[in-house]
């Protein structure tokens, strides 16, 4: 607990003098206020930089589209910010030696991988939560027509919630597993994307966690009861992977 | 205090360490001295947890804390030869995520983290931040960090490689201090006039293997001989033959143009070096006569060992 407690507060410490913290809000919040306005101007800007009128062949815009093309490219440029803001998370430790003195001086492995884990899943669900809200205030400025209500974006920000926090628990143990960060950086935001491509396999995507975008970005069909099935294997996958970092830093040789 | 029996580690095929064993006395200044890669850190990172080895037992003040890191830490400090810190905090900082491992309570930490300042004279800059400090400071804040809470055990892996003649000297003074407060200290050097200086115990270790443990007393009374340095003109070649042979010679060590010749026989030595060098004796640039030092014993105990 001791060393949960001190950790937890160095990583709030060292995501604040890193600027890790603006580079997520930059990777999460930046583009719940871009989106909408940039997806206002799209027409605009076709218009004037095309010799025909192309606008006709855009699909009708209204605040279900707007927020579903919100949720696609938070997925798409958010992972990229996740992957490598968060890469190093033990990598850098294990591979600078920072984890020498805390060791020596009592902290346990348990401890630091969980402190780390729990204040980047808090960091992510608040930045979450935050951009899927103010993506919401401008979409309802923005756009007209649709069915968006604030529960239902609301619904897709604990989906999207609790898929980073199965990414994140798979880059920790990949942190952990690689000397470079960057590499445990590339192979999670590989395998966030390649798995979206189960999305169109109906027989297995509900037992993949990748369905939970698919569900968030769905913001018509809501919680049902394919989701159960996804919810129990993500937090399956968190838990192991949780287990297996501890585990493998108990294993490695830190010095 | 720490007993460490037949301790081995292999990094795959190579053996880092064939199964040594040594005892560290309580209070003593132990040390444990030998060439780059003879195996001086990989003993002590296993030694102070962190990192595993294949076999052998570690006995700490009469408990078997083989593979208990956790235990461990109640008992040591480390100053680890290249310390690393989270370069975005500042020394109060640092030593305050330490005071919180270590579950110190508020009152005592604050009164141990000014008292450990002013102690590695980094009062003035604490509030700076630790990616600023020069190689000299982090040494000193490393100290601090070993020394929070007074462990009855430290472990000093080349504690004053990197520190200027002053801080060197401040060092080695700090080193006797805290010998008189009872703690054992292992200390790892290649430095070996500090060891000369400071240490109680003499442990040598070469290639992964322990060559000998010894009081450093009991070192000088076996392993004490006199030696002649003698400076030439010109490379000593005719006269190493010369020399080479004879019953009261021990030992010939030539580095460019100076010849040591440690003997085992004084008397004979005084009466005969001259006389058999008499066809150098123009050349002979300078002359005298000293006792051994660690480093000579060092040397010889080395090269003995790469005889057999």
């Amino acid at each position: 607990m001791q060393t949960f407690r001190h950790y937890f507060k160095k990583e709030a410490l060292e995501a604040l003098r890193t600027n890790k913290y603006i580079i997520l809000f930059v990777g999460t919040i930046f583009w719940a206020l871009m989106d909408p306005l940039l997806l206002k101007l799209l027409p605009i800007l076709l218009r004037s930089s095309l010799p025909i009128d192309m606008t006709s062949l855009l699909p009708g815009l209204n605040r279900d589209t707007a927020f579903a093309n919100f949720a696609g490219d938070l997925f798409e440029i958010g992972t990229l910010f996740f992957g490598f803001t968060l890469m190093g998370l033990l990598a850098n430790e294990i591979r600078f030696k920072k984890l020498i003195f805390p060791r020596v001086r009592g902290a346990r492995f348990g401890g630091i991988v969980l402190a780390k884990y729990i204040h980047y899943s808090l960091v992510l669900i608040i930045f979450i939560f935050i951009a899927f809200l103010t993506n919401y205030f401008y979409t309802v400025q923005l756009f007209e027509g649709g069915m968006l209500s604030i529960n239902m974006v609301l619904r897709a920000a604990v989906l999207y919630s609790v898929y980073y926090c199965v990414l994140l628990a798979i880059l920790l143990f990949l942190s952990s597993l690689f000397k470079r960060g960057l590499f445990a950086g590339i192979t999670i935001i590989v395998f966030a994307y390649t798995m979206s491509i189960f999305n169109q396999f109906q027989g297995i995507r509900q037992y993949l966690p990748n369905y939970l975008l698919l569900k968030a970005q769905d913001i018509l069909g809501g919680f049902d009861a394919t989701l159960i099935p996804t919810i129990l294997i993500s937090a399956v996958i968190i838990v192991i992977f949780i287990a297996l970092t501890i585990s493998r830093m108990r294993m490695i040789d830190i010095a | 205090m720490i007993k460490v029996e037949n301790l081995s580690k292999n990094y795959g095929k190579f053996e880092a360490l064939k199964s040594i064993s040594f005892e560290v006395p309580k209070g003593v200044v132990f040390g444990f001295i030998g060439r780059n890669g003879a195996g001086k850190t990989t003993t002590m990172n296993i030694l102070t947890g962190l990192i595993g080895f294949d076999s052998g037992n570690i006995i700490v003040d009469g408990k078997d804390l083989t593979g208990k890191t956790g235990e461990l830490s109640k008992y040591i400090g480390y100053l680890p030869e290249a310390p690393a810190f989270y370069d975005y905090m500042n020394s109060y900082e640092y030593l305050d995520l330490i005071a919180g491992l270590l579950n110190i309570d508020r009152k005592q930490k604050k009164d141990q983290v000014q008292e450990l300042l002013e102690m590695v004279r980094l009062k003035k800059d604490a509030k700076r931040k630790i990616g600023g400090y020069s190689r000299g400071m982090k040494q000193r804040l490393a100290l601090a960090v070993a020394l929070f809470d007074r462990p009855p055990i430290l472990f000093l892996d080349e504690p004053s490689s990197a520190l200027d003649p002053e801080g060197r000297r401040e060092m080695l003074g700090l080193i006797e201090e805290l010998k008189d407060e009872d703690t054992t200290i292992f200390l790892s050097t290649h430095i070996l006039s500090d060891a000369e200086r400071v240490c109680d115990t003499i442990c040598m270790i070469d290639e992964g293997k322990i060559l000998l443990t010894e009081s450093l007393e009991g070192l000088y009374k076996k392993h004490m001989h006199p030696v002649f340095d003698i400076e030439f003109e010109s490379k000593p070649e005719k006269e190493l033959s010369m020399l080479k042979g004879l019953d009261w010679v021990k030992d010939i060590n030539t580095a460019g143009n100076k010849l040591s010749l440690e003997v085992n026989d004084m008397e004979k030595a005084k009466a005969q070096v001259l006389k058999k060098l008499s066809g150098s004796v123009g050349s002979i640039i300078s002359y005298q006569v000293r006792k051994m030092k660690l480093e000579d014993i060092f040397i010889g105990t080395v090269r003995e060992n790469a005889d057999i």
